[in-house]
């Protein structure tokens, strides 16, 4: 797991709760988030919203252009899955798993709390 | 009788993969993998990422020397000299024996040597392993003009590493249009024509003889036509290294011969990745699958067939290809029998598909189209109909007529 716990930065409104489509996503740049690195937010077919850094830990690839199904998103370069959940990667050619940000839907608005892992506080 | 142990002989993605899904599926005995170059790595950045530097040796590893400690796979830096069949094992270079219950042959494939006079001299480069990337990667210099043998998936990708290193480079192929099989004409010529855009120099020709003249190459081509230059690189195409497996009598034929789960002609033996062929049922021999996925897909069906459980169930075959900037992907058969569909954009060729007159589709390729691939390969494998406009349609996402 990874221990270096960076600060969580205030959460940021990107907008209401039917924002995606269940199945896509859409890339948060860094100067939305203030976070150091372009983030992805998905919408996994369950209608469930989630966040890993954009980019795929294995090369240069944008993780929100990649294929969504289930929970899961597979990367539109060289097909590595990730669990949309907890980041973990699932196959290779990635051997590291991919960060998380918590997701909120409260109120009906989708709340990024960039450099907070899923599940954490 | 019970396994409880498993010997596999090379390191590469398939060895490595029966690894990983032995443990993954729960076998708690013995696993060992042999292979002289320690670590398992990832060979695709080869002629790319790692050529380039962008990634050093850990960077392209397929997992990190603790993942072996933690699932108890033992890691033996050495070279297999002969498999031993009573009892089962192998007899390393240094003379040790090694025994096991099951026996998994992934040795790979080596560099085709050019069939020409001068195509095996040693100063003819190759490009296999992380040494020859290496050797390649201490010759490319600024201005040093490199001469690659085969403008497929490795000589592509190279000429436009070399390229970026600074590097003359010029790409020869007897073939006017190469990777037409893999991607059908229409993207083949726009891949091709991305060479000569970038600034190398294309030749179609057939290389006829190779000499040194002092510190460089000469390449004659049958046509008479001569190109000088420092270096010679060759790619065109691998052999299977069956040596082990023919010398402890397993059938082969291009290919160390393999049913639908792996097994050789040994019930204890099998083979996987790029030196396995399969051999149907019905005795149909396939064409050997070079590809990294199949690596991949043959070491997890060998590791679910050693333990005698449901083989994982593998879709159509997928290949990708990086080069100049652009991303190449190819899925199922762009060869067998079929109508091809354009998708244009600006008017060039994006996405290319092959679809029966039964309205399946039988194979998709596509430049910088991810998402379509992905796509085409769920219609494939779920054997979709969709309808031909909205292939052609690139206003029309793929993926809406996937799901």
């Amino acid at each position: 797991m990874d221990t270096e716990k960076s600060p969580g930065l205030p959460a940021v409104d990107l907008g209401g709760e039917d924002l995606l489509e269940p199945g896509t996503a859409l890339l948060v740049p860094a100067e939305t988030s203030g976070y150091p690195e372009d983030i992805g937010l998905f919408r996994a077919d369950s209608g469930v919203y989630y966040a890993l850094d954009d980019e795929c830990p294995h090369e240069v690839a944008s993780l929100s252009e990649g294929w969504i199904e289930d929970d899961e998103v597979e990367c539109p370069l060289h097909s590595s899955r990730f669990c949309l959940r907890d980041g973990k990667v699932l196959c290779l050619p990635a051997v590291r798993d991919a960060r998380t940000h918590k997701v909120q839907v409260l109120a009906g608005r989708v709340l990024l709390h960039p450099g907070t892992a899923a599940g954490g506080n | 009788m019970s396994i409880e142990s498993i010997l596999i002989v090379g390191g590469g993605l398939a060895g490595f993969t029966v690894a990983q899904n032995l443990r993954t599926r729960g076998f708690t005995g013995t696993i060992d993998l042999i292979d002289p170059a320690g670590i398992p790595y990832d060979r695709p950045p080869l002629s790319k990422a790692y050529l380039l530097g962008d990634k050093d040796a850990a960077g392209i590893e397929l997992a990190p020397a603790s993942w072996f400690s933690e699932h108890r796979v033992g890691l033996l830096r050495a070279t297999v000299h002969a498999l031993a069949i009573e009892p089962l094992g192998v007899e390393l270079q240094d003379g040790r024996k090694l025994h096991a219950d099951i026996l998994v042959l992934a040795t790979g494939g080596s560099a085709r040597p050019l069939p020409v006079a001068g195509g095996d001299l040693d100063s003819v480069l190759v490009l296999r392993s992380r040494a020859d990337a290496d050797t390649l990667r201490g010759k490319l210099a600024p201005g040093i003009r490199l001469a690659i043998v085969g403008a497929g998936l490795i000589g592509a990708e190279v000429a436009s590493s070399a390229l970026a290193l600074g590097a003359e480079v010029t790409l020869i192929d007897p073939v006017e249009t190469p990777l037409v099989p893999a991607v059908g004409p229409e993207l083949a010529r726009r891949l091709h024509a991305m060479h000569s855009g970038a600034g190398i120099t294309v030749v179609h020709g057939t290389p006829a003889g190779i000499t040194r003249t002092g510190a460089g190459r000469r390449i004659e081509l049958a046509d008479g036509r001569v190109l000088e230059c420092d270096e010679v690189l060759v790619g065109i195409g691998i052999i299977p290294n069956t040596a082990l497996a023919q010398g402890a009598g397993l059938a082969t034929d291009n290919g160390v011969l393999v049913d639908e789960h792996q097994r050789t002609s040994h019930p204890g033996i099998y083979a996987v990745g790029d030196m396995a062929r399969t051999r149907s049922a019905d005795g149909t021999l396939q064409r050997r699958g070079e590809h990294w996925e199949h690596a991949m897909n043959t070491g997890a069906t060998a590791a679910a067939a050693i333990l005698g459980q449901e083989p994982p169930v593998h879709g159509a075959s997928w290949f990708w290809s990086d080069r100049h900037g652009t991303h190449v992907e190819g899925v199922g058969d762009m060869n067998a029998e079929g109508t091809t569909i354009l998708r244009l954009k600006e008017g060039e060729p994006v996405a290319a598909f092959n679809v029966a007159a039964d309205g399946r589709m039988l194979g998709a390729a596509a430049i910088d189209g991810g998402l379509m691939i992905r796509a085409a390969r769920r219609i494939i494998d779920r054997g979709i109909i969709v309808p031909p406009e909205a292939l052609a349609d690139p206003e029309v996402p793929l993926k809406k007529l996937a799901r």
